[in-house]
C-alpha cells in the first residue's frame, strides 16, 4: 500500500474522535494559554524546526470587510489567526484560554468572571480592556459586564459547571476599526493590513518575526497550489483530496464532520423526497446527515415568528452559487421532484431565503456552533420552515509534512497550534 | 369645352390606358416569376436542411459509436456493471464524455431505461430518461437543473454482460441551431411541438419537414409523439419588390402621363390655334352680315316708302322725303360707325354719359308697332350709345319676329333701379321653353329660319361689355320680357 494512502487513513482515525465532539468538558474554576489536546494536533509528522514563512492556500476569496465573522471556509481559516475570542473550544470541545487568561465559577454556575490575559493588546499596542469585550455584545442567555479594567463578568440565565462555550463563538471576538486599512485591528498573533494585502495572497505578521502567507488559487484550479509549495491547504473537493495524495510530501487528513446542508422549504407537505443515497450526488466528501442538530430546537432563544409567505407559483430550489455542493444537493432535488434548481449570488441568496417566496432552499449549516441562537439569527429564515437535513461534509486538510503542527477546533478550523 | 381641353383628354387617354394595362400585365407576370422563383429557393432549401439533419444524424450516431467503444472497453464502468463500484466515476462518466465528444446531450440508460449516467444533468441518476424510439432521430425536451432544454438525439446500444444499456446522445436545439439550419436570412426555421399553438394556419407560407419523433422528458420518461420542422419563408423580399414595382410603375406612368400633356398641349397649339381663328373669323363676318343688315333694313323701308309716295303721290314727295330723312342718314351714320369699328377688328366701346330715353326714340323712330313706357328724369347711364342701340335693335327684332306676324304688342319699358337704369323689352309672342332658354344666348343657336343665331349671344356680350347685366323672363305661349341693366354714370 503506498505510503500516503497510510497517511491518509491516520490521519482520518486520528480525527474521527472530533467528527462526533461536543462541548461540555471544557475546563473550570482557572485557565492558561496553554498547549492543545493532543488529540486535536494534526498527524503530520515531526516539526524540527522553526519556519519562518508558512504558506497556505485558500479556494475561496477573503473579504476582511466580513472580519471577524468567517462566511466561508477560506474566511474562517484567516480570520481564525487574526482574531481572538475569550476562549477557544478545541476539537474534543475543551476550553483552551485565549484573550481570557483564567476564569472563575461563581453563584453556582450562573456567573462566571473572567480575567483578561496578561499583555493582551491590540495590534496596534493599545491594551484591551474589559470594555473591549464587553461593549455592544449581547446575547441570548446570559448578559455581559466590565466589572474592573480587565474582568469580564458573564451571568447567565441557566448556570453551567463548566465554562460558557459562547465565549468561544467568533462574534466575541475582539476587534476595533482601523483607519487606514479595510482589516479591522485584531489582537490574535497575527496581523494584517491593506498594505500587506492583494487579489492573490495576504500577508500577516506576528511580533516574533513569522509570516503567514495565505494565497488564493488565482486560477481556480488548487491543484496549482500544491505544485507551487503550499503548506496547508483545505479543501472540500475529494479530486483535490485525490491528487493531493499522490504527492510525496504531503499528509492528507480528514477534518469533522463540520457542515450539514439542509432543505429549507415552506411547504413540508410538498417538499416531500427520498434523501437516501444523496452523497452519491455531491463530490464533496460527504454522509447522510445525522446527529442532535441545533436549529431542531430555538425556542429558548425566543427568535419572533413572521408569518408564512405567500405559496410560491413556481417550484424552484435555490442555493449559493459559489458552493458547488449546494447546487449538486438543489439539482439532485430537482431531479427527485421535479423542480428546477437556481443558483444566486451569495447575498441575494441570503436575500432570497429571507424573504421565503421560493418552494425551497438548500442551505449549509455548521454542524457546531458555539452559540446556537446567534447562529439561527444570522443564518436561518424567521418564517414557518421546515427544514430537512440531507449531508453532512466535511473538509479535507492537505499538509505539507513537518513544517508546523496544525490543530483543529470544535467547528473544524485549522489553525497553528499555539 | 374647348376643343384644346378636348384634345388634352383624348390624348392622355389614349397614351394612358394602354400603358396602364401594359404596366399592370407586367407587375402581374413580375409578381408570378418572382413568387415562382422564391418557392424554388425555399424547396431548395429544405431539401438543404433535410440534408443537414441527417448529416448531423450521422455526425451523433458516429460520436455514440466511438463512445460505445469507449465505454465497452472502460474498466471502471465494467467494474460497476460487476460488481458495483466506481459508483461516482460512473455518474461522472456522461458528463465527461460528453463534453470530449462534443455533444450537449448524452445519457446511458439501463435497460429499464433508468439513467445510469447522465452528462447534461448528473444528478438525475435512477430517474427514468426519455423514452427515445429505437432507432433514428428524435426530438427530447430533456430535463436539466435550471430547466428544460430540446435536444436532437440519437440511440446506440451496448452490451456489458449481463446488462445492457443505451446511449442516447444529442445536440441542443435552440436558437442559433434552427438560424445555423435556415442559412437564408430571408427563411426561418421553427419547430412546431405538440400542443404548440404556432401559427401553421396563421396564412403565412410554411413548409413543413417530415415529422420527427418528440419526446417530453421533463417531469417523467414521457411518450412518443411527433413534431415538426417548419421552413416559414419571409414575405417581406417579395413585398419589398412588388414596393418597387409599384414605385417604378407609378414614376412611369407619370412621367408618360407628362410627356402626354405637353405633347398634347404642342399640338393642340399647332392644330387648334389656326382651327380656332377660322372660327373667329366665322363668327366676326356671321356678326358683320347681321349688323348689316339691321343697318339697311330702316333704309330698305324709307326707300320702298318714298318709292311708293313717288309712285303713287309724287306731290308730297318732298315732304315725305323731309321726314324721312333724318332715319336715312341715322342709318347712315350708324353703318358707318358699324365700318369703323369693324375696321379696328377688335372694336373699342366708347362708354360716355347716355341718356338711355334718348337712345331708344332713336331706335324706335316713327315706328308705331312698338310701344314705349318711358321714366322720366332718367339719369344718364356709363355705356356707348351706338352699344346700346345694338342692344335696343336686336331685343326689338327678336320680339317683333316672336310675334310671327300675328297680332300682339312689343313695349319698351325704362325705369330707374338702384344705381341703373332698366331697359325691359317684352312682347306678346310665342315665348320659349326651357329647353330653348337654356340655349338662348349660345352662339349660332335660332329658332327662325333664316336666322344666324348671333342676336341674343352679342346683345348678352354687349351689355357685359358695358358692366350690365341681361336678364329673361318668358313664358311659353305667353311672350317674353328681356331686361338689361346699365350702371347709371357715377
Amino acid at each position: 500500500m503506498p505510503a500516503y494512502r497510510i497517511s491518509l487513513f491516520a490521519g482520518i482515525a486520528l480525527v474521527t474522535a472530533c467528527a462526533h465532539a461536543r462541548v461540555g468538558t471544557g475546563v473550570s474554576g482557572a485557565g492558561a494559554r496553554e498547549a492543545p489536546d493532543e488529540s486535536c494536533l494534526l498527524s503530520t509528522g515531526s516539526v524540527s524546526g522553526r519556519v519562518a514563512t508558512i504558506t497556505i492556500g485558500l479556494t475561496d476569496a477573503v473579504d476582511p470587510r466580513h472580519a471577524p465573522l468567517p462566511r466561508n471556509d477560506a474566511e474562517r481559516l484567516v480570520f481564525r489567526h487574526l482574531y481572538e475570542t475569550p476562549l477557544r473550544l478545541d476539537c474534543d470541545g475543551h476550553a483552551h484560554a485565549e484573550l481570557a487568561g483564567s476564569w472563575v465559577k461563581d453563584d453556582a454556575g450562573r456567573r462566571w468572571t473572567i480575567h483578561l490575559r496578561d499583555g493582551a493588546q491590540f495590534w496596534d499596542g493599545a491594551p484591551v480592556t474589559a470594555r473591549d469585550i464587553v461593549f455592544g455584545r449581547s446575547g441570548v442567555g446570559y448578559t455581559l459586564g466590565a466589572l474592573e479594567a480587565r474582568v469580564v463578568t458573564m451571568t447567565l440565565a441557566k448556570s453551567q459547571d463548566d465554562v460558557p462555550p459562547v465565549l468561544g463563538d467568533p462574534a466575541l471576538a475582539v476587534v476595533k476599526p482601523a483607519p487606514d486599512s479595510s482589516w479591522p485591528i485584531g489582537t490574535g498573533p497575527y496581523w494584517a493590513t491593506s498594505a500587506t494585502t492583494t487579489a492573490q495572497e495576504i500577508r500577516a505578521h506576528s511580533s516574533r518575526g513569522d509570516t503567514l502567507l495565505f494565497k488564493v488559487a488565482a486560477s481556480g484550479d488548487a491543484r496549482d497550489l500544491l505544485d507551487a509549495g503550499v503548506d496547508l491547504l483545505v479543501t472540500r473537493d475529494r479530486a483535490l483530496r485525490d491528487y493531493a495524495a499522490t504527492l510525496q510530501n504531503f499528509t492528507v487528513v480528514a477534518l469533522p464532520w463540520d457542515r450539514t446542508y439542509v432543505f429549507v422549504s415552506g411547504d413540508g407537505g410538498a417538499a416531500r423526497f427520498d434523501a437516501g443515497g444523496l452523497e452519491q450526488a455531491v463530490h464533496a466528501e460527504a454522509r447522510r446527515a445525522e446527529g442532535d442538530f441545533w436549529w431542531r430546537d430555538l425556542r429558548a432563544c425566543g427568535i419572533a415568528r413572521d408569518t408564512a409567505p405567500p405559496a410560491p407559483t413556481s417550484k424552484r430550489i435555490l442555493y449559493s452559487r459559489g458552493d458547488q455542493t449546494a447546487r449538486e444537493l438543489a439539482g439532485r432535488l430537482a431531479a427527485l421532484t421535479h423542480a428546477v434548481a437556481t443558483g444566486r449570488a451569495p447575498d441575494d441568496f441570503s436575500a432570497a431565503l429571507a424573504g421565503g417566496k421560493e418552494w425551497g432552499y438548500v442551505v449549509p449549516l455548521p454542524r457546531v456552533t458555539a452559540d446556537a441562537c446567534r447562529s439561527a439569527r444570522d443564518l436561518l429564515p424567521t418564517w414557518p420552515a421546515a427544514f430537512t437535513a440531507l449531508v453532512d461534509t466535511r473538509p479535507t486538510a492537505i499538509v505539507r509534512r513537518g513544517v508546523a503542527r496544525w490543530t483543529v477546533d470544535q467547528d473544524g478550523t485549522v489553525h497553528l497550534a499555539p | 369645352m374647348k376643343f384644346r381641353t378636348r384634345l388634352l383628354i383624348s390624348f392622355g387617354v389614349v397614351v394612358l390606358v394602354p400603358l396602364l394595362v401594359f404596366g399592370l400585365g407586367i407587375r402581374r407576370e413580375m409578381s408570378k416569376r418572382v413568387t415562382a422563383q422564391y418557392k424554388g429557393r425555399v424547396d431548395a432549401l429544405v431539401n438543404v436542411i433535410s440534408a443537414d439533419i441527417a448529416r448531423e444524424s450521422d455526425r451523433i450516431g458516429a460520436r455514440l459509436a466511438a463512445l460505445k467503444s469507449s465505454l465497452v472497453a472502460d474498466d471502471r464502468f465494467r467494474s460497476w456493471v460487476v460488481r458495483g463500484e466506481n459508483r461516482g466515476y460512473v455518474l461522472d462518466y456522461a458528463g465527461d464524455a460528453m463534453r470530449l465528444a462534443g455533444l450537449d446531450f448524452l445519457q446511458i440508460q439501463d435497460d429499464e431505461g433508468r439513467v445510469v449516467s447522465s452528462g447534461h444533468f448528473r444528478n438525475e441518476y435512477d430517474r427514468l430518461g426519455p423514452a427515445v424510439p429505437g432507432s433514428g432521430l428524435a426530438l427530447v425536451r430533456a430535463a436539466a437543473a435550471e430547466g428544460s432544454f430540446l435536444a436532437l438525439v440519437t440511440s446506440d446500444s451496448l452490451r456489458i454482460p449481463p446488462r445492457r444499456f443505451r446511449l442516447i446522445g444529442g445536440i441542443a436545439v435552440d436558437s442559433q441551431f434552427l438560424a445555423r439550419l435556415a442559412r437564408d436570412p430571408e427563411l426561418s426555421v421553427g419547430l412546431v411541438l405538440p400542443n404548440d399553438a404556432t401559427n401553421a394556419d396563421s396564412g403565412k407560407l410554411i413548409v413543413e419537414l417530415p415529422p420527427l419523433p418528440y419526446v417530453d422528458a421533463t417531469e417523467g420518461p414521457g411518450r412518443v409523439e411527433q413534431a415538426r420542422i417548419v421552413v416559414t419563408p419571409s414575405s417581406a423580399p417579395l413585398t419589398a419588390l412588388q414596393r418597387n414595382v409599384n414605385l417604378w410603375f407609378a414614376a412611369a406612368v407619370l412621367v408618360a402621363a407628362l410627356v402626354a400633356l405637353l405633347l398634347a398641349g404642342w399640338l393642340s397649339t399647332r392644330i387648334s390655334e389656326p382651327l380656332e381663328a377660322r372660327i373667329a373669323i366665322g363668327d366676326i363676318a356671321r356678326q358683320v352680315n347681321h349688323d348689316i343688315k339691321n343697318g339697311l333694313a330702316p333704309l330698305r323701308n324709307v326707300f320702298r316708302h318714298l318709292t311708293q309716295v313717288a309712285r303713287d303721290k309724287p306731290v308730297e314727295l318732298p315732304q315725305v322725303f323731309a321726314e324721312r330723312q333724318g332715319t336715312v342718314e341715322s342709318s347712315i351714320s350708324y353703318l358707318e360707325t358699324l365700318a369703323a369699328n369693324y375696321a379696328k377688328l377688335s372694336p373699342q366701346s366708347e362708354r360716355k354719359a347716355t341718356d338711355v330715353n334718348s337712345v331708344v326714340r332713336e331706335t324706335i323712330g316713327a315706328s308705331g308697332a312698338v310701344r314705349t313706357k318711358l321714366a322720366e328724369g332718367l339719369p344718364p347711364v356709363s355705356a356707348d350709345a351706338l352699344v346700346l342701340r345694338r342692344v335696343i335693335e336686336n331685343l326689338l327684332s327678336n320680339a317683333a319676329d316672336s310675334l310671327e306676324g300675328k297680332n300682339g304688342t312689343v313695349t319698351v319699358t325704362t325705369e330707374r333701379g338702384n344705381g341703373m337704369v332698366r331697359i325691359a323689352v317684352s312682347d306678346t309672342g310665342r315665348g320659349m321653353s326651357k329647353a330653348e332658354l337654356d340655349r338662348a344666348f349660345d352662339d349660332f343657336y335660332t329658332t327662325k329660319p333664316g336666322g344666324t343665331g348671333l342676336g341674343l349671344s352679342i346683345v348678352r356680350r354687349l351689355v357685359l361689355d358695358s358692366n350690365g347685366s341681361l336678364n329673361v323672363e318668358t313664358e311659353l305661349g305667353q311672350g317674353s320680357t328681356f331686361i338689361v341693366e346699365i350702371p347709371v354714370l357715377s
